[in-house]
């Protein structure tokens, strides 16, 4: 496997703040892989989601985006339409007012002819599981339905990476299950390399890797169960483990030994069954 | 009570009204202005009457939905009425009246032309969907993008506008729910008072527009969104003959009309 996107030494800071958003962040995404991102508010999560499309260029560094420097103005459209972007609001990133419609927005800003847009729109929604609502009014949808139009809004652009920054911080329980059930589906059946921006670790569990930020840097990166068995650099980055670790931490204070890289609710409910009854 | 707006109000449908193409029915509604305002005598009015009342049969739209959309115009058509009564000479209904025979009559006329004019521009916006609507408006403007004007960039203006008024329906809704959890009265008092009401609930209402507007700005250059060069349509706009016809019968009833006029009818 390859990097698809990768920061050398990004520096950022927005006109007319103080402090530096970015100070000198490394990283780099492997193709296909899922990576969430953590951290607290004003760590630069959303800074360095904005980096990976080009709405955001580093003030020095660099950013590469399937080989192409997001710096250079010529390859602004390739790269937006290889990165798609979900935000937080569903509400602010619909434009029409038929769902179809705004699914077409995207392909018809390519320029891509209309019986091709029509095969894209249905084929987007039908990804996201939206296909029986395409004549609905997006207003009338549920915040989980909206923001799985939005994403498939930016799946008829047929991108090789989506890039979702907090998409699910104003949804209620179910739609946030549905809309991380979508978004792990899409990496994993259809090869998509996705990045999500959280402060929910739940929705981390089943990432390939999980990249801490605190202060504009890189605080922590690795696969979810050794970032989360960290409990005391978790604390450190005001960040909760998911509930199974923590669970599994508090035991092994009483005098389990369990391992603390056990992530998924079942895997952990068994390994105490199991440690229960051998006693 | 902000349910009840009408403003670009859709009502799908699959009638012929519903199946005409955008840009005749806008052509249509354009004609049918013209020749409102060409109407002089009762038998004209009488044709665009009956015209009006044919197109709304055919669109299978409700007439209590048409009517509802007259309701806030209610003040504006009672008053013309009122001033065309009183001010109009001629031969009084009763001597030393000032009511006059002419005056009702030019009142009738008047309440005819504001109605027929409202219901026949909402016969327009219930039977086409508004992203059809601005496309058809797009096309048939297009022409001016010779002299430089920014057609493409008024007519997604105006879709954009239609698509955020149920969005800040429901915000409006909730910023009043949270001023009156905290004592605000909006219904009691002068006119004055219930206005002055009114600027803790616009003032967050502007602010978070403009919050919305910045990130459907950035949401829409994310989505490749470049200006209207090199854009395509996934709804492409077609015209059938019914539209050859319907446009024929339009340009047929218009010239009737002046017809009429040139008779004194």
């Amino acid at each position: 496997m390859s990097s698809i996107i990768q920061f050398d030494h990004v520096h950022y800071k927005y006109p007319g703040d103080e402090k530096e958003s970015l100070c000198g962040i490394s990283l780099s995404i492997e193709e296909g892989s899922f990576v969430a991102v953590l951290g607290r508010n004003g760590s630069g999560k959303s800074s360095v989601a904005k980096h990976m499309n080009a709405i955001l260029v580093p003030d020095s560094g660099k950013v590469t985006v399937c080989g192409m420097d997001t710096a250079d103005e010529s390859n602004l459209l390739k790269i937006r339409r290889n990165v798609g972007m979900v935000f937080q609001n569903p509400d602010n990133q619909i434009v029409a007012n038929v769902v179809e419609d705004d699914v077409a927005f995207a392909p018809e800003n390519l320029g891509i002819p209309s019986a091709e847009i029509r095969e894209r729109v249905d084929s987007s929604l039908e990804l996201v599981g939206m296909l029986e609502y395409k004549k609905h009014a997006p207003h009338l949808l549920s915040g989980g339905q909206k923001q799985r139009v939005a994403i498939a809004g930016v799946l008829a652009m047929q991108p090789g990476i989506i890039v979702l920054d907090e998409p699910t911080a104003m949804l209620d329980p179910q739609g946030r299950k549905d809309v991380i059930s979508t978004i792990t589906r899409l990496c994993r059946e259809n090869h998509m390399t996705v990045v999500l921006i959280t402060h929910h670790m739940d929705e981390c569990v089943n990432a390939d890797e999980v990249i801490v930020l605190s202060a504009g840097s890189v605080a922590a990166s690795g696969p979810p169960q050794e970032v989360f068995s960290d409990i005391a650099l978790m604390e450190e980055q005001g960040l909760s483990s998911p509930e199974t670790v923590k669970i599994l931490y508090d035991l092994n204070r009483e005098g389990f030994s369990f391992p603390l890289t056990t992530l998924g609710v079942d895997a952990c409910a068994q390994m105490i069954a199991d440690a229960l009854e051998s006693r | 009570m902000l349910k009840d707006i009408t403003l670009g109000q859709y009502f799908p449908g699959d009638t012929i009204v519903h199946r005409l193409d955008p840009r005749t029915k806008l052509i249509l509604v354009v004609l049918y202005i013209i020749a409102l305002f060409q109407a002089e005598g009762w038998v004209s009015y009488a044709v665009v009457l009956a015209v009006s009342v044919l197109c709304m049969l055919l669109s299978h739209i409700r007439p209590k939905n048409l009517f509802r959309g007259l309701k806030p115009m209610l003040i504006i058509i009672t008053l013309t009425a009122l001033l065309n009564i009183f001010y109009t000479d001629g031969t009084p209904v009763v001597p030393g009246w000032i009511i006059t025979w002419e005056g009702i009559a030019r009142a009738v006329k008047m309440i005819l032309r504001i109605v027929l004019l409202i219901t026949g521009t909402f016969l327009l916006t219930y039977t086409t969907s508004p992203i059809a609507l601005t496309d058809g408006l797009e096309m048939l403007l297009s022409p001016l993008k010779k002299w430089k004007v920014p057609v493409h960039e008024m007519t997604m203006m105006m879709s954009m506008a239609l698509r955020f008024i149920p969005t800040l329906i429901e915000e409006t809704d909730k910023i009043m729910s949270a001023q009156r959890a905290r004592g605000a009265d909006f219904e009691t008092g002068s006119l004055v008072r219930r206005a002055t009401a009114l600027i803790p609930v616009l003032v967050p209402l502007f602010v978070s527009s403009f919050r919305r507007a910045d990130e459907l700005a950035v949401a829409m250059e994310c989505r490749c969104y470049h200006g209207g060069e090199g854009r395509t349509r996934m709804k492409q706009l077609v015209m059938s003959s019914a539209d050859h016809v319907a446009l024929l019968l339009g340009v047929l009833f218009l010239a009737g009309i002046i017809v009429l006029k040139l008779l004194g009818l």
